[in-house]
């Protein structure tokens, strides 16, 4: 215990100077703890405190996080290197704010989950640790703190996954999503230790953690890469750890859904970036052969997505399981972005989270909207919903087109700026992965089209057998998934106003 | 804001005026439609009238153009790629002028023949209006990129339009037809993409997506993936053909050219009589459009290398289409395999890369334009009065609706050729300049413009026989004296849509000089471009 005596100021020092970063994390503590105190005692009629104050804490850490944007040109490292507070990083915390703020919502008026008997205050008390875990996640630059943020996101989710386990179907998504987890999660722990034993460090941007990985034999390094990008990538579903989503997917309650195909996703991204980024610059400094190729199996990785994903979307029946095969297929898209590794790649990246991620939730709430109402869950049931949910099924056609990538909306100019950083990179290496990324891309686009218009081709074009006596009321949710779908629109004509 | 944005974004404000309407006043939506097309009609008018062709030769100079309009519209910063400048761009010339006259005369006429829609009336004119834009749009966008948005908005109105109202198989037939031309419109993508990074802006010096920059091989970035200078290869094909193949796919698809066709005859029989009339009336344009004004100017050197391929593509859609014309017993199918093999002219004369053969594609386009309207409206007509249009359930027409006949008979005589009509203009320009290729530049025997003869012939066996089968002898009908009692002749709605084609097919055949004049410079500059190579 004594060596640790002389250094012990300095590491005191250390956390005192990295608080005043740490403050929008710190406002999630608290609303974490006060959430809990006042759901247990003063919960008012439907939690409503919890979700005010909810709510409140996020904006306000938001808040702390667009004043953190003008200050951090650069990037500042706190706590020893294991936390980096750089411009994509809070990029990524505002979109998960807004993600989680639109969940938060998404939950309050959702009537199943309303009227579960459990009551909604714990549901809402996770939202302050799961975003807290995905702003982690975002800032993560030490293995231990990629371990601990991926671990909060992860425990946060499988607590959602099963909250309202009134079937078979839901719990066994909750156990399948939590075992696979697990497993994943374990599966990466060793691979971290494996650099860790390579190399004596765990901060990935120590100069050291490269130099000594570059001494290994190849093989032996590439080992524990792929061991620690199974754990990424059982948070971003890409092939071939996709195989638990679409279940868990259709399983859990739709705003749950919703989350997970947005906030978690987004959050895989970002560690996938801050866990590339020492090998990057390696690359680019040193004339060596490169540690790890990264291109030829990330490229793999995406090929397959995308084909995977929009394949077996058309075969889906259940709106929950096209989305979440159609998410993968996303994830490859954007995996691509990834793969480019540039400035652009990454902006090209971020505008397509964004778009993402608001036609995600946006078309997971007028599909659970539909639920509640109709009780309809299957694609082929959506016959003739056209003349009973107008403005919502109208929104959903347009929602649909950006996620398919029709022009003039955001997610036609998210594929053009992914595709450009792609040609741009292409005309540079002129690398044979570019230009099958590009094709396969253009491909399972078209691919794409045909199960996402299966649901106009039902709603409007084709007549319903029985006549809908329910009464369809517009609410909360009706309006959200219009201004979302109007943002939508917005930034597809005038992209400028993002970037 | 100039002419050319009011005339361009004037349907899609009516659209939404009609969007946000109360239900209520439903009978009045489509006075509003027509109040907007009226306008449209005489703004394009007005523009005709004014147009100095001989000044404003257009193609690769912006000075060239008339009703230009620039400005900046989507600028990012894209640090290391530069900026991604995209410019609210457009303009007119010889080239694209006649087709603004063409839509809004067409949509005019289609506006006539929507009074049959009875269902969803609110859908229906806003995604007509948002078509309608979408189509202006394409003909006068000159940076690439909003010719590319432009030209994608057009799919989502049309994939609804037939698939809501349209017939029996319309569920299968919208779905086709979006599937192909996203296919083809996706790479289409690509290109752009790629032509982006190889060209500069001589102005700014920023990449830019201006058609007028790409036409020209000094604003190509060296080494740059389409500089024809670098001689790029993928897959082992020059980079600039690969290029041209993929944008000539993606509006060959459009055109339609066999055998990337078989959408055409579904889209058009499934879908209701408006929409066939923009489709056969209109949309077949955007595809010649599209070759002329991308295709042969951007990759002028690739256009005049296959050249060849094009001719034979030409030829094989004429007597193919015509083929199977003889052979189809429902007459809007008859229809639109009649469109294929006379959209085959267009191909053949733009193959041939002579002021005659490319003139003619122009005229065929236009003209066909009208006269497909008309063709489509009148077997709108015979459908909407006792719901079906099989050639063999009808003898005798003639006796109980004489207005009617009269009017097929213009337009069938029209189709084939008759001289007098413009489509024999067109079709003899586009020969003649197949004709004079091989002695001019060599690039298309003779043999091809002997072919494309048989084609008018051809088309002459079809339209005669069905004329005969269904309109000569005694009146004998399939439902019998119900229907002698619906087929009641044209009313006059009906009458004042089809005497404005008529009008136009015949003031075109007797004046050509009319069109020709507009867009000769343009055409001659065209060419000049090629040549340059």
């Amino acid at each position: 215990m004594n060596e640790f005596t002389s250094i012990l100021p300095e590491l005191i020092k250390n956390i005192i100077t990295g608080m005043p970063h740490f403050l929008p994390e710190i406002v999630l503590i608290i609303t974490f703890i006060v959430v809990i105190l006042v759901d247990l005692f003063y919960p008012g009629k439907k939690s409503v405190h919890t979700y005010v104050l909810v709510l409140t804490g996020i904006v306000v850490s938001a808040f702390f996080t667009i004043i953190q944007y003008q200050s951090s040109i650069n990037g500042i490292s706190v706590f020893n290197d294991s936390l980096k507070i750089d411009r994509i990083g809070i990029i990524f915390k505002l979109l998960f704010s807004a993600v989680v703020i639109l969940y938060a919502i998404f939950i309050k008026g959702n009537i199943r989950m309303q009227n579960h008997n459990k009551g909604i205050g714990d549901l809402y008390m996770l939202l302050p640790a799961a975003l807290l875990g995905l702003n982690l996640m975002a800032m993560a630059s030490s293995l231990l703190m990629v371990y601990i943020s991926i671990e909060m996101v992860s425990l946060a989710s499988y607590l959602m996954v099963g909250y309202v386990s009134d079937g078979e179907k839901q719990s066994e998504a909750a156990m399948k999503y939590a075992l696979f987890g697990g497993v994943c999660s374990a599966i990466m722990l060793y691979g971290m230790s494996l650099l860790y034993a390579f190399t004596g460090t765990l901060s990935l941007s120590d100069p050291q953690f490269m130099i000594r990985l570059a001494e290994m034999p190849q093989s032996v390094a590439a080992i524990a890469i792929i061991l620690v990008l199974v754990g990424i990538g059982f948070k971003l579903a890409f092939v071939p750890l996709h195989f638990w989503s679409p279940d868990v997917y259709e399983g859990a309650p739709i705003p749950v859904t919703a989350f997970l195909s947005t906030g978690p996703k987004m959050a895989g991204f970002a560690v996938l970036i801050r866990f590339m980024e020492p090998f990057h610059i390696a690359s680019n400094t040193s004339q060596g052969t490169p540690v790890f190729d990264f291109v030829a199996i990330l490229s793999v990785i995406a090929i397959g997505s995308m084909i995977v994903g929009n394949f077996a979307a058309i075969w889906q029946n259940n709106m929950k399981r096209m989305l979440a095969y159609s998410s993968i297929g996303h994830t490859g898209l954007i995996l691509m972005a990834i793969i480019v590794n540039s400035n652009d790649g990454i902006k090209a990246m971020l505008f397509y989270l964004m778009m993402y991620s608001i036609a995600n939730m946006a078309a997971f709430m007028i599909a659970g909207k539909i639920e509640e109402q109709t009780g309809i869950i299957n694609i082929s049931s959506y016959k003739g919903l056209g003349k009973v949910f107008p403005l919502e099924m109208v929104c959903f056609v347009i929602i649909l087109m950006s996620l398919t990538g029709l022009p003039p909306l955001a997610g036609f100019m998210g594929k053009v700026l992914i595709f450009s950083a792609a040609i741009e990179s292409y005309s540079a290496t002129n690398s044979i992965w570019m230009l099958s990324l590009l094709i396969v891309a253009a491909l399972t686009t078209v691919v794409s089209l045909f199960y996402y218009f299966k649901i106009p081709l039902n709603a409007f074009l084709r007549q319903s057998d029985e006549i809908f006596i329910v009464k369809v009321k517009r609410d909360t949710l009706s309006y959200i998934s219009l201004i979302l779908t109007l943002l939508l629109i917005l930034w597809g004509i005038m992209p400028g106003l993002l970037i | 804001m100039s002419l050319l944005s009011i005339l361009i974004f004037l349907p899609l404000f009516a659209g939404l005026i009609i969007v946000v309407l109360p239900s209520s006043v439903r009978e009045g939506y489509k006075y509003i439609a027509l109040a907007a097309v009226i306008v449209q009609v005489l703004i394009s008018a007005y523009i005709y009238l004014h147009f100095n062709g001989e000044v404003f030769t257009g193609i690769a100079d912006q000075n060239k153009y008339q009703l230009v309009e620039r400005l900046p519209w989507i600028s990012l910063n894209l640090g290391a790629m530069g900026k991604l400048q995209i410019d609210y761009f457009l303009g007119l010339d010889g080239l694209s002028m006649p087709f603004m006259l063409l839509t809004s005369v067409v949509m005019l006429v289609a506006l006539l023949a929507s009074w049959e829609i009875k269902i969803n009336l609110k859908g229906y004119f806003a995604l007509f209006l948002l078509l309608d834009t979408a189509i202006l749009g394409v003909f006068s966008a000159l940076d690439f990129f909003l010719f590319y948005i432009f030209y994608e908005l057009m799919l989502m109105p049309l994939y609804f339009l037939i698939g809501i109202w349209g017939g029996v198989r319309r569920e299968y037939a919208a779905i086709k037809f979006f599937l192909y031309t996203l296919f083809g419109s996706v790479f289409m993508l690509l290109v752009i993409i790629g032509l982006y990074f190889s060209v500069t802006d001589p102005a700014t010096g920023y990449h830019t997506f201006n058609m007028l920059s790409m036409m020209d091989a000094k604003n190509y970035v060296e080494g740059s993936i389409f500089s024809a200078l670098a001689h790029n290869e993928l897959f082992g094909v020059s980079a600039r053909l690969l290029g041209f193949i993929v944008l000539f796919i993606a509006f060959a698809i459009k055109v339609p050219i066999v055998p990337l066709h078989t959408w055409l005859p579904d889209a058009h029989v499934e879908a209701p009589t408006p929409v066939s009339i923009i489709l056969a009336g209109i949309l077949l344009k955007v595809g010649g459009y599209g070759i002329l004004r991308v295709c042969v100017s951007i990759f002028p050197e690739a256009a005049i290398q296959s050249a060849w391929w094009l001719g034979l593509i030409g030829i094989v859609s004429i007597i193919y289409g015509a083929l199977n014309a003889l052979a189809q017993t429902d007459l809007k199918r008859l229809v639109a395999y009649s469109s294929i093999s006379h959209m085959g002219f267009v191909l053949l004369g733009i193959a041939s890369i002579t002021p005659e053969g490319i003139s003619g594609a122009m005229m065929q386009m236009i003209s066909h334009g009208f006269l497909s309207s008309m063709l489509f409206f009148l077997v709108g007509i015979i459908y909407t009065r006792v719901h079906d249009r099989e050639i063999p359930h009808f003898r005798g027409l003639a006796l109980i609706m004489p207005k009617f006949s009269a009017f097929i008979m213009i337009a069938f005589f029209a189709s084939l050729g008759l001289p007098g009509f413009s489509a024999f203009i067109a079709e003899a320009f586009s020969l003649i300049g197949a004709f004079n290729s091989e002695s001019i530049n060599g690039l298309l025997p003779r043999w091809m413009a002997v072919c494309g003869t048989l084609g008018i012939l051809l088309s002459a066996c079809y339209f005669l026989w069905t004329l005969q089968r269904m309109f000569f002898g005694e009146t004998r009908l399939f439902g019998g004296e119900k229907w002698k009692i619906q087929l009641t002749d044209v009313n006059a709605r009906e009458v004042t849509a089809l005497c404005i084609l008529t009008a136009f097919a015949l003031v075109l055949g007797i004046m050509p000089s009319l069109a020709f004049d507009k867009m000769n410079a343009s055409v001659l500059e065209l060419i000049r471009l090629v040549n340059l190579k």
